[in-house]
């Protein structure tokens, strides 16, 4: 873990590091990751992964309709929205 | 008659014979949670509207097995046109326009959601220092951490202001608070209760669960909070039992089984001399002690240090400043308004662990970090499912030891995630695993852990509960001990 990897994960997360906080974060994730890197002495030759522990298939529901359309309850919610969308700043000049 | 330190059932009995009406009640809660506002245990509060529910209950009657009841609600649970913030700045200003599953079934069954409890942000934390809105005091001592992430939940039970409250647990979140303010709390087996509305950390970890004085009133609340609910995809389709009916029942012959990997002379000893009393204690009641082996269980906080920040990274990506939630001010283009909200919104903790995230998860370390840690989770479940085959249930402490001072783990992060050591292995399994309070240390409340077998949370709650009405620790109270 170097400067560089962090400010490339900061960019894929797209969060900002404070130039005073990056030696700190740096040394921070680093101790974390060789932290975890215990799990190397582990040998998992030939070990499904166990990505959820019910290891069920997600159920699907009937295709109908079971909720009113809230569209004006959700876009009051915005920090920025006319009456019909989500308002961001201009994407295309 | 004090509201203070009651529990559910004694709150009803109340209710019923008119000793005191639903209105006192929250009246009273109130006046006890602003007695107490030193704790910080409370985030909003919901007055007038728990007030007018409290009048339609005096004036019409209600059969509902938690009628009247004030409650307070983790603030990680979205609740319909009242502010959820998860603990964050980031969600300062949301107001969700529906309930979760979980508070909607408490609300249905007539309870009052009194406010809402504050806790570390985005349930990341295990003393409830990374709360945007400040710390959370411990009944037991002011200087002292209440734990995390659902302290407030805790804080407010321990100091008698609810008699219940809602949590929620990713890796002990209410199992370690419960130790640390002397309370009991149980986490479900995943998928027992409905996650949707719940604001996600990491899905395949999260699980809501009662918190509360009594194994008894946890299973009351149990009773209410589980449904098979259509709206979250890994919601269990499986009977759900009477929590409550079988909490009386013996324990004789129950094999409790003690994890030989756990070296308990690592611990305090006075927290090993708990653990040792409480063994001796269910021997009393005729449980019998069996050695198991769980080969790979000191890698479950590795395990968990990978696969939550994954997830975490994932799910906490939804927060762009776009569609809820705080917005920087004057965004210069799109890319600017996404990294500025999320810098300005996210405290450190969570930036941490997005980061984790977000590395285990890029390309080419993928497979080194995230695949990895997916393969030695089974390599855990698989230990637990070998030693079930042995016991009926598995015990250890809850915690390391009693509650700490504030900032007292310095700022290396890897101190606070080892807080979890004990109870991150029963989210990683997705096992049903409580915490009850089983002795003091240094006048500080201590707390003992069962894991069960999937879906048996009946059975814990039978252990917990044999173990109640033959002791007094879950009836100790702060006042009671620190004057």
């Amino acid at each position: 873990m170097d400067k560089k990897t962090v400010t490339t994960i900061a960019y894929l997360s797209r969060l900002a590091i404070d130039p005073k906080n990056e030696d700190k974060i740096t040394k921070d994730l680093e101790n974390i990751i060789k932290f975890v890197d215990q799990l190397d002495s582990v040998d998992t030759y030939g070990i499904n992964v166990l990505t959820n522990p019910l290891e069920k298939t997600a159920k699907t529901r009937d295709d109908k309709v079971t909720a009113k359309n809230r569209k004006d309850t959700f876009l009051e919610r915005a920090p920025e929205s006319n009456e019909d969308y989500f308002l961001v700043p201009r994407v295309v000049e | 008659m004090s509201i203070q330190f009651k529990t559910i059932k004694d709150l009803s009995t109340m209710l019923k014979n008119k000793d005191i009406s639903n209105k006192e009640l929250v009246q009273d809660t109130y006046s006890l949670i602003k007695s107490n506002v030193h704790l910080n245990a409370f985030v909003t509060l919901n007055e007038e509207m728990s007030l007018k529910k409290a009048e339609e209950l005096d004036k019409n009657k209600f059969s509902g097995n938690l009628a009247g009841i004030p409650i307070a609600q983790k603030d990680l649970f979205c609740t319909k046109d009242l502010r959820t913030t998860c603990g964050s700045k980031m969600l300062s200003n949301f107001i969700p326009p529906y309930s979760a599953t979980v508070i909607e079934n408490l609300e249905n069954a007539g309870c009052i959601s009194i406010g809402k409890t504050n806790m570390d942000e985005f349930a990341m934390g295990s003393s409830n220092e990374t709360s945007f809105y400040g710390n959370v005091a411990n009944p037991w001592g002011s200087n002292l951490v209440p734990g995390g992430s659902s302290g407030g939940s805790a804080a407010a039970v321990a100091a008698g202001i609810v008699s219940a409250a809602t949590g929620t647990d990713t890796g002990g979140s209410i199992r370690q608070p419960a130790s640390l303010c002397g309370i009991t709390g149980l986490k479900p087996t995943y998928g027992r209760i409905s996650r949707w509305g719940m604001i996600a950390f990491a899905s395949s970890l999260d699980q809501a669960g009662p918190m509360a004085r009594t194994a008894e009133d946890c299973a009351i609340m149990l009773n209410e909070m589980c449904s098979h609910d259509l709206k979250d995809t890994t919601s269990l389709d499986e009977e759900i039992p009477d929590f409550t009916s079988d909490l009386s029942t013996s324990i004789k012959g129950l094999k409790i089984g003690i994890v030989k990997e756990f070296d308990l002379s690592m611990l305090d000893n006075s927290v090993a001399q708990v653990f040792e009393e409480s063994k001796k204690h269910y021997e009393s009641l005729g449980a019998e002690f069996v050695e198991i082996s769980l080969p790979n269980i000191s890698l479950s906080v590795p395990t968990y240090y990978v696969v939550a920040p994954a997830e975490c990274s994932s799910n906490l990506s939804r927060f762009d400043g776009v569609k809820f939630g705080k917005r920087c001010e004057n965004p210069q283009n799109l890319e600017d308004l996404y990294i500025r909200t999320r810098s300005e919104g996210f405290g450190d903790e969570v930036k941490r662990r997005i980061l984790i995230g977000s590395y285990v998860l890029s390309a080419g370390f993928y497979d080194a970090y995230y695949k990895k840690a997916q393969q030695v989770r089974r390599l855990i479940k698989n230990d637990f499912d070998n030693a079930f085959k042995k016991v009926d249930t598995i015990m250890t402490p809850t915690t390391r030891g009693a509650a700490f001072s504030s900032g007292s783990k310095g700022d290396d992060p890897i101190q606070m995630y080892l807080e979890d050591l004990f109870t991150i292995p029963a989210n990683l399994a997705g096992l049903p695993a409580l915490s009850i309070p089983n002795g003091m240390v240094d006048g500080k409340p201590i707390g003992l852990q069962l894991i069960g077998n999937f879906l048996q949370e009946s059975k814990l709650l039978q252990i917990a509960h044999n173990f109640q009405i033959s002791t007094d620790w879950h009836l100790k109270t702060p006042s009671e001990d620190i004057n």
